[in-house]
């Protein structure tokens, strides 16, 4: 559906402002847009969030089910993580099965969270072999102006962060938070006019080549990485983004654990 | 527990919930709560939360749904998976294709496709948080974004269910009352002509009881609709 020669144009708009080291909106080049985030927003849901960050909106919202554990895992619960981008939230997305790429979108989110070990799935088991907690993960997106990566990944810690398991519900004893230990955090990047930029707006995002994005754990350890869309990148340009992601995730983290005096 | 087994209003007439038998859940409203929509409106409704967003509108494709003489309105109602208590799957289901169904024929009715030879509408409601009657907050609440997107309408649909619980008729039920109550009777109103463009019904309620039902609803649209008239000159209800 996309006119080829509107992207054509916004490139080369791009092109130069890049050239003139700005942005459409006068950002920096690594300076990302304001984030506000809110817990506890969703009353169905046993953890919730909601994070802004320009004209990008989502929600996370954490529910439990119980779940027979897999055979060779037999005292671990699991985790399954989802995100939806739904046609509610940008003119772009049509009614259908998921894209390709709210797929990518999707597993790139649960590898961040699942491979930081943030979750301690054995604290999940409620009868070895029989029973266990599945904690599942909603990313939603209410309107999509770029970088829903980000957004979704800050929004899906924070929720799990603030989630309570729901053993009342399910008479199995007291409700109880759900222990989360680390909080890893995830910035992207995308090339737009020949440079790369942190957190792309809509249109930097289609005016732009590939993207990079980086999940850094507590400790900066690297938890998960994906590149997307058509583009090489150099070690050079690679080193740099880590060393951005390792400012911005200690920044972002902060902000995490600030909502979280009570625990 | 089945119908009637459960108390949920005492003998002075006071609902489980505190109202009286014809008082409507509090209500708030929210514009322009979807940035990149071209209209949308997030309406709170007793627990209820709901996000309505308007597309177009644009142009219709694939070609075969145009009309030559008229826009097409594209509803979608969906319940997002963690707005219930018992998680829902993703996807479309039996349900949400009647509810999104009869809410088209509803809008369909009030606004004016003529203007619009050949294109399309899309209207998207999603419940982010469901207490009972998200049909009601969601056309409700599309009918606001409608409005708020600008496009014309002869009137806004204001929707609303009334019910009977332990034999009694009240207004605007709420979860319990809708799980457990005898009858539920939403209706969509149109608050200037008075005319109806939503019904459904389910229960038992006899003539009586119907038409306690019906007034309820009649008289909780024109207080709802200057909810919503405020709400689109200022931007929210209330302020």
């Amino acid at each position: 559906m996309s006119i080829p020669l509107v992207p054509q144009l916004l490139r080369s708009h791009l092109r130069e402002l890049a050239d003139n080291n700005q942005r459409l909106d006068n950002r920096a080049q690594f300076e990302g847009r304001d984030v506000e985030l809110e817990v506890g927003i969703l009353g169905n849901a046993e953890g919730s969030a909601r994070v802004r960050m320009g004209d990008t909106i989502v929600l996370a919202g954490v529910k439990f089910q119980t779940m027979t554990p897999y055979p060779d895992r037999p005292n671990e619960g699991g985790l399954m993580c989802m995100a939806e981008v739904r046609p509610v939230s940008g003119r772009q997305h049509e009614a259908g099965p998921p894209s390709a790429a709210s797929i990518e979108l999707s597993r790139v989110v649960d590898r961040g969270i699942r491979e930081s070990g943030c979750i301690d799935t054995s604290d999940l088991c409620i009868i070895p072999g029989e029973k266990a907690w599945q904690v599942i993960l909603d990313l939603f997106a209410v309107s999509d102006d770029g970088n829903l990566f980000d957004a979704f990944a800050l929004a899906g810690i924070t929720a799990l962060r603030n989630a309570i398991i729901p053993q009342e519900k399910f008479e199995l004893g007291e409700d109880r938070p759900l222990i989360v230990s680390k909080t890893p955090i995830m910035c992207s990047y995308q090339r737009v006019g020949g440079r790369f930029i942190f957190d792309a707006n809509g249109r930097e995002e289609l005016g732009g080549d590939e993207r990079i994005h980086i999940t850094l754990g507590d400790d900066n350890h690297v938890h998960s990485l994906q590149k997307g869309l058509k583009g090489a990148f150099t070690a050079a340009e690679f080193t740099e983004l880590m060393e951005e992601a390792r400012k911005k995730g200690e920044e972002l983290r902060n902000m995490v654990h600030s909502l979280e005096g009570g625990n | 527990m089945g119908y009637g087994d459960v108390q949920m209003i005492d003998a002075n007439g006071i609902r489980n919930d505190g109202r009286k038998a014809g008082d409507v859940r509090p209500i708030s409203i929210e514009l322009g709560v979807v940035p990149v929509a071209d209209g949308s409106c997030r309406m709170k409704w007793g627990t209820n939360d709901v996000i309505a967003a308007i597309y177009g509108p644009m142009e219709a494709h694939p070609r075969k749904i145009q009309r030559q003489d008229r826009a097409v309105l594209d509803v979608r109602y969906n319940m997002a998976p963690f707005s219930t208590s018992d998680r829902i799957r993703p996807g479309f289901n039996r349900r949400s294709r009647e509810i999104s169904k009869v809410t088209a024929e509803a809008l369909e009715s009030v606004v004016m496709l003529e203007l619009y030879p050949r294109s399309k509408i899309r209207v998207e409601i999603e419940i982010i948080c469901a207490e009972a009657g998200t049909r009601c907050v969601g056309l409700t609440a599309a009918s606001v974004a409608l409005a708020h997107a600008g496009i014309p309408m002869t009137d806004i649909v204001v929707s609303v269910a009334s019910g009977k619980i332990n034999d009694v008729v009240v207004c605007d039920l709420n979860k319990a009352e809708d799980n457990y109550g005898e009858a539920d009777l939403p209706m969509g109103v149109l608050p200037n002509s008075g005319e109806l463009v939503f019904l459904q019904m389910d229960g038992d309620l006899s003539p009586e009881e119907f038409q306690e039902a019906w007034d309820y609803n009649m008289n909780a649209a024109m207080v709802i609709h200057d909810y919503c008239v405020e709400a689109l000159k200022t931007g929210r209800y209330p302020q």
